[in-house]
């Protein structure tokens, strides 16, 4: 039997869910979180897999910059993921860019869903050798980015488009394209 | 016990501590917990997020690229994707909402859809209907598995318990509500219930498992993926289980125990880029005990198919199937034995720029044998051959970017009344993103089976004099009108929301009226219906390690006679008014899972074939261990009172099982 008690607590847990779904908003950046610190490590990953040559670099002390332009996704975890690494003897920096008239020297560049077309379209996506170009923008690989981050099945997977980096002049490992999609 | 709203993480392990706790008070004291617990969420879930995140950035630098790209994002899965874009009331439940939530066959996995209402009658038969019209005879749903139509010819209902699927490998389960959203096939009347297989390239390694417990007395299940060659793959399974007895009112066992032993094969071949092929099928046998007696069921089924992608908006698909079952009633009653032969044709493609054809055309033969060796019920003539065709047409038109208009029309031919049509008329409109809305009217139809037109109680034919039931000769097709109207909200991937309404005008309903002058009651066709209802269901990833999901139905049904004689005809029509279902799953730190449903329906009314049934709540929690590749897992079902019962008057208990499982 149904006791008409507990009919109170269900409809006020129901009341509870559904005043949940009104404030999906606020949820939408914290629960980001974990997506965003794997793809932090990937980032540090890339500097072991794609090669920067010495000209890249001011001298051999200059820092190995990561840039993120536009809105960050990483907050802190990026700072926190590479503080204290080194490619070579560089040690690695992390910049904010909210423009990408305001870019400067970087070896990595993570350029956010809203400002990917834009930079795409702009000189600098072309212009800037030993740039690596990371994105989760759909279509970004094949469309003058070079690596772009793929949801799949609840797993984030990798498109590289590696004739874009050659034209860029980075060399990206066999090791790290057999574990990626290649697009052309 | 405290309330420690300062440290909230407490508060949620004390929250949790509770569930195993039955009873009403400490029900409500949980209710209360969640509540203040999402209260909280609300407001200041960061905390929360970063003790959850087991994942530190030192610890992912210490994984391959190789494991990189192995880590699940989101601890629980998300709903699937094209959700957003379908037109109509769909409902998808995943493979993972299934797992998670403790339920052991097909029908146990359909009570996560909130717009089912699932009734188990005894231990080996549920009565599973949508949008009204449930009973026994249950006979207007369209049940596909793996693209083979499982509803039965006899009655146009199923037997769950002769569909058995590993509940391991399924993909999902996507239930279609109201006749216009199911192109293809028969019998839709009131919906659609899909259930979708994984590819075996998803399927590939050892899966084994084994539970026992007090309701499910025991089920055990292995299943091998492989590989053969570069492009073949395929899995072989084995499934066995024993179930128990329901209980008699007066507490005594009613005696129905049953067991069932399955196995089956399935293989993809993923030939060139744009053909796949795919060959599968099952072998089960099984005994339900009859009071003192045992009666056996068994059957067989194969079934090949082609499917060529040719663009994004063009596919062809080319099926056939072969499905046999035996299924015995009593010993000493009635058999059944149905051989069923059955081909597919679809084909989609575009036409001119704003234009999407979907076309396609079936064949079935059945050939149904019904021995009867009693003189209450008898099917006359026993054998009877039961030929379908089916084809269909529609055209979907792009209006605008944002508004579509689907029309289309499904036509059958039966042996029993000839051609049938079927049109449909579909607006879809894509407000933004986010948001969609549909509306539709339908006609569809519910052909006769053999319980309408070749039934016969008693088994021989009776003198006028005598009281006795018939088959209706000239019964025609059951007809609905539907009209619906939707809108679904998409927030990101993380929360789906949508509201369904219907109304549903039913004509040449199924009635049992006295020839004049006699007491010989007919099957005709004498009764008409109007239906409504409203249908709320969502689901919303609080966290990465959170996501809840549910709804809320309210269905009502004025159901008459034409005639004053006719037998009352509520009986086919014994639906609750308001059901609501809430499912939550858990991912808990140091590989614990947490999973509770809860669900509440409303009482159903007596009739003539059956008593009132009390409303009842109860829910079902699941506790996992993970740990590599095994893990451990107790469930109790239906956790809330000693038993409760669904339909007509056995008591479904209490009951809990502990599972192991190994995934390599």
């Amino acid at each position: 039997m149904f006791r008409s008690g507990c009919l109170r607590w269900w409809v006020a847990a129901a009341f509870a869910f559904i005043l949940m779904f009104a404030s999906s908003g606020m949820q939408a950046q914290q629960t980001r979180t974990r997506e965003y610190n794997i793809k932090a490590v990937f980032l540090y990953n890339f500097t072991q897999f794609v090669e920067w040559p010495e000209e890249a670099f001011a001298n051999n002390t200059a820092p190995f910059v990561v840039g993120i332009l536009g809105e960050d996704p990483f907050r802190s975890v990026i700072d926190v993921t590479v503080a204290g690494e080194k490619v070579k003897e560089h040690p690695i920096i992390v910049r904010r860019y909210s423009n990408i008239k305001d870019l400067s020297t970087c070896h990595i560049l993570f350029i956010s869903e809203t400002e990917a077309q834009k930079f795409l379209r702009s000189p600098a996506a072309t212009k800037n050798k030993y740039m690596l170009t990371v994105s989760d923008a759909a279509g970004f690989a094949n469309s003058g980015g070079m690596i772009r981050f793929v949801m799949q099945e609840n797993k984030i997977k990798l498109q590289i488009n590696p004739t874009v980096a050659k034209t860029a002049e980075l060399n990206i490992s066999s090791k790290l394209l057999r574990l990626a999609d290649i697009v052309e | 016990m405290n309330f420690n709203v300062a440290n909230p993480l407490r508060l949620y392990q004390n929250a949790l501590a509770l569930l195993p706790c039955i009873g009403c008070s400490t029900v409500r004291f949980f209710c209360w917990r969640i509540i203040l617990l999402s209260s909280w969420l609300l407001t200041d879930q960061g905390l929360f997020a970063q003790q959850q995140d087991s994942l530190s950035p030192q610890q992912l630098k210490m994984l391959s690229v190789e494991e990189l790209l192995e880590i699940e994002v989101s601890l629980v899965s998300r709903s699937p994707q094209k959700l957003a874009s379908a037109p109509s009331s769909v409902q998808v439940i995943s493979g993972d909402d299934i797992r998670h939530s403790g339920a052991s066959n097909l029908a146990e996995a359909l009570r996560l859809v909130s717009n089912l209402q699932v009734a188990q009658q005894r231990s080996n038969a549920w009565i599973i209907g949508s949008r009204g019209f449930n009973a026994p005879f249950s006979n207007k749903l369209l049940v596909m598995i793996d693209g083979r139509t499982v509803y039965t010819p006899l009655f146009a209902g199923v037997f769950w318990d002769i569909q058995n699927v590993l509940l391991e490998d399924v993909e999902k389960i996507e239930v279609v509500s109201g006749p216009g959203g199911a192109l293809w096939g028969a019998n839709a009347v009131n919906g659609l219930i899909n259930v979708v297989t994984k590819k075996t390239s998803a399927t590939q390694g050892l899966y084994a498992s084994v539970q026992a417990g007090t309701f499910v007395k025991d089920q055990a299940s292995l299943r091998w993926g492989g590989k053969l060659g570069k492009k073949v793959t395929y899995k072989l399974y084995g499934q066995h289980y024993d179930r128990n007895s329901t209980k008699n009112p007066d507490g005594s066992d009613f005696q129905d125990e049953w067991r069932n032993t399955q196995g089956g094969f399935k293989i993809d071949w993923e030939g060139n880029k744009s053909d796949n092929y795919t060959v599968q099928g099952d072998y089960y046998g099984g005994t339900v005990k009859t009071g003192d007696n045992y009666s056996d069921f068994n059957g067989q089924n194969v079934l090949a198919r082609w499917r060529r992608e040719i663009s994004d908006s063009s596919d062809l698909m080319f099926q056939i199937y072969y499905d046999r079952y035996y299924k015995s009633d009593a010993p000493g009653m009635t058999s059944d034995e149905i051989k069923t032969i059955d081909l597919d044709f679809q084909y989609r493609f575009p036409l001119a720029k704003r234009h999407t054809i979907s076309t396609g055309a079936g064949y079935r033969r059945v050939k149904d044998e019904f021995i009867s060796t009693n003189a209450f019920i008898a099917i006359l003539p026993s054998t009877k051959n039961l030929d379908l065709l089916t084809a269909f047409i529609q055209d979907e038109i792009s209006l605008s970017q944002s508004l579509k208009l689907s029309l289309g029309t499904k036509l059958i031919n039966n042996v029993y009344t000839g051609m049938e049509w079927q049109p449909g008329i579909r607006f879809a409109w894509s407000i933004n993103n986010k948001n969609s809305m549909w509306a539709s009217v339908t006609r569809a139809v519910r052909t006769p089976s053999r319980v309408d037109v070749d039934y016969f109680s008693p088994a021989v034919p009776q003198p006028p004099t005598a009281f006795s039931i018939v088959g209706g000769p000239n019964f025609r097709s059951e007809k609905v009108l539907a009209y619906e109207l939707g809108h679904r909200l998409v927030s990101g991937s993380r929360s789906t929301f949508s509201i369904a309404t219907f109304y549903n005008v039913y004509s040449d309903v199924y009635s049992l009226e006295p020839k004049s002058g006699t007491l010989t009651y007919e099957v005709k066709n004498g009764s008409e219906a109007r239906a409504w209802g409203c249908e709320f269901s969502g689901s919303y990833q609080l966290l990465d390690t959170w996501k809840l999901r549910g709804g809320y139905s309210y269905f009502d049904i004025k159901l008459k006679s034409l005639s004053s004689q006719a037998l009352d005809p509520s009986h086919l029509s014994n639906d609750v008014n308001n059901q609501v279902m809430l499912q939550s799953i858990t991912q808990l730190p140091a590989g614990l899972h947490l999973d509770v449903i809860a669900r509440y329906l409303d009482y159903l009314p007596a009739t003539l074939a059956t008593s009132t049934v009390p409303g009842y709540f109860t829910f079902d929690a699941r506790l996992a261990y993970t740990m590599k590749f095994l893990e451990l897992a107790v469930v109790g079902q239906n956790l809330y009172s000693k038993d409760h019962t669904e339909f007509d008057e056995l008591n479904i208990p209490r009951s809990v099982y502990a599972k192991l499982t190994l995934r390599l």
